[in-house]
């Protein structure tokens, strides 16, 4: 990791965090969907990110949206399960050394599958961790649950469009 | 003990990730203890000041809508004020007015951030203790329900609004005075649900809620909304409903606080019924 690394680490956490909580906070479609793209900031950490910094890293990051949405523990426990997630999920989707090149996973570097698999899979569970830990009952499971997948569509995308936005391919 | 020094240090992932984990989860379920807290008025304090500026811009916006509201509001008052009613000597009979006594006392603010799409869903205002706000105090916007105070910072009260699980408001039919809850359990910010509605009750559709003035929050007959929809359950001893909320959640601006000038009393009442 590079010093270069990391503070377009930095940078980028900060950019997330205040886009997430003055916008993407204020959007719902038909009062169910709500976009979470902060999360991408995890996505986005470099394959030799330590495993601890990974955890302190998410935890830090969802706390940081806890105190603005007053939830306190709630983004912070889901972001925690998804970074804990992240390695397994690294090591369960790629084949061989060459899906690991270059230093950050990238739709450019990993190719579309890849990164589908990846994103897809992270985002499922945290939005699941997310909303559910925030009903806390499961009486409105189906209810919930469309809640999830809705979403988590809606942050794929977002995070789909920010891949081609910010590292075009055959740059 | 080096084993076990190896053993930590092999599976430290684990360790931290249960440490964090469990760390977060009992904040999240200790919530309500936290209010007050100090940590919970830093948290306040720094996302009051973000979202202070956010909405000092995103007012402009709505300038017209608040225009309009604050003209209807001022219509409303002026046919309040002594010179619009028609007096007559009657009340020289009374030598001291014992009678009138101001029980409820407004307190207005803006909203500095809301939410709908949440299942659990709060506001912020831009007032506080130090403008004489409390826990527990109702929010209503006009003569519609918002909310209820839980915590307050020096300049900041956070509000649990009408659309949260933990929200539950008595309510009553305006025409025949019957109790009922009304609750909300997700999905859209418009529609809520009525519960424990006696079966005898006949109700059509339209049928008027407000509130009963039974919990200490809201005073009696503010409009909570209006029947959209009911199921008569066969089995149980209760009806269910589906209530219009009046108030128009997406959209506060200015909302008052209403505070119990009689509160004290009422409690002292009831705590010295249970100490007996």
């Amino acid at each position: 990791m590079t010093s270069r690394t990391v503070f377009f680490n930095i940078i980028r956490f900060f950019f997330l965090i205040f886009f997430q909580v003055l916008i993407l906070n204020h959007i719902n479609l038909s009062g169910y969907i709500n976009p979470y793209l902060y999360i991408y900031f995890i996505l986005l950490l470099p394959f030799d990110t330590p495993r601890w910094m990974l955890l302190i890293a998410a935890f830090v990051l969802g706390w940081s949206i806890d105190m603005f949405t007053n939830t306190i523990g709630l983004n912070a426990s889901a972001c925690v399960a998804m970074a804990f997630a992240r390695p397994f999920v690294i090591s369960a989707i790629s084949s061989g050394p060459e899906s690991l090149l270059g230093e950050t996973p990238s739709l450019r570097n990993q190719g579309l599958k890849w990164f589908l698999y990846y994103s897809i899979i992270l985002i499922l569970i945290h939005h699941f961790a997310l909303f559910f830990l925030e009903i806390f009952r499961f009486s409105e499971f189906m209810a919930t649950l469309v809640r999830v997948l809705l979403s988590s569509l809606f942050t794929l995308f977002l995070v789909l469009i920010s891949e081609y936005l910010l590292y075009p391919r055959g740059k | 003990m080096r084993n076990l020094f190896l053993f930590f240090r092999e599976h430290y992932f684990y360790f931290l990730f249960l440490l964090l984990e469990t760390f977060s989860l009992v904040l999240l379920f200790n919530y309500n203890e936290f209010q007050g807290s100090s940590l919970y008025s830093v948290s306040n304090a720094v996302s009051g000041s973000v979202n202070n500026m956010f909405s000092g811009i995103s007012e402009y916006f709505s300038l017209r809508k608040t225009n309009r509201v604050l003209i209807e509001e001022m219509a409303k008052l002026h046919s309040r004020i002594p010179e619009a009613f028609y007096t007559t000597d009657v009340n020289i009979f009374y030598k001291k007015d014992s009678i009138v006594h101001l029980e409820y006392k407004y307190i207005s603010a803006k909203v500095i951030s809301n939410s709908t799409n949440k299942r659990n869903n709060f506001l912020m205002i831009n007032k506080g203790s130090l403008h004489g706000i409390e826990n527990h105090m109702g929010v209503i916007i006009g003569n519609k329900i918002v909310g209820q105070v839980v915590s307050v910072s020096p300049h900041f009260s956070w509000i649990m609004s009408m659309l949260n699980k933990d929200s539950r408001i008595s309510g009553k039919f305006k025409k025949n005075n019957q109790l009922v809850n009304v609750e909300w359990n997700g999905g859209s910010y418009r529609r809520g649900q009525v519960k424990e509605i006696p079966k005898h009750i006949i109700m059509v559709k339209g049928d008027t809620i407000i509130t009963s003035g039974n919990s200490d929050i809201f005073p009696e007959g503010l409009m909570i909304g209006t029947i959209s929809g009911f199921k008569n359950a066969q089995d149980e001893n209760f009806n269910n409903g589906e209530i219009l909320f009046s108030t128009d959640f997406n959209s506060l601006g200015y909302i008052e606080v209403v505070v119990d000038m009689m509160r004290k009393e009422k409690e002292e009442l009831k705590d010295s019924f249970k100490s007996q």
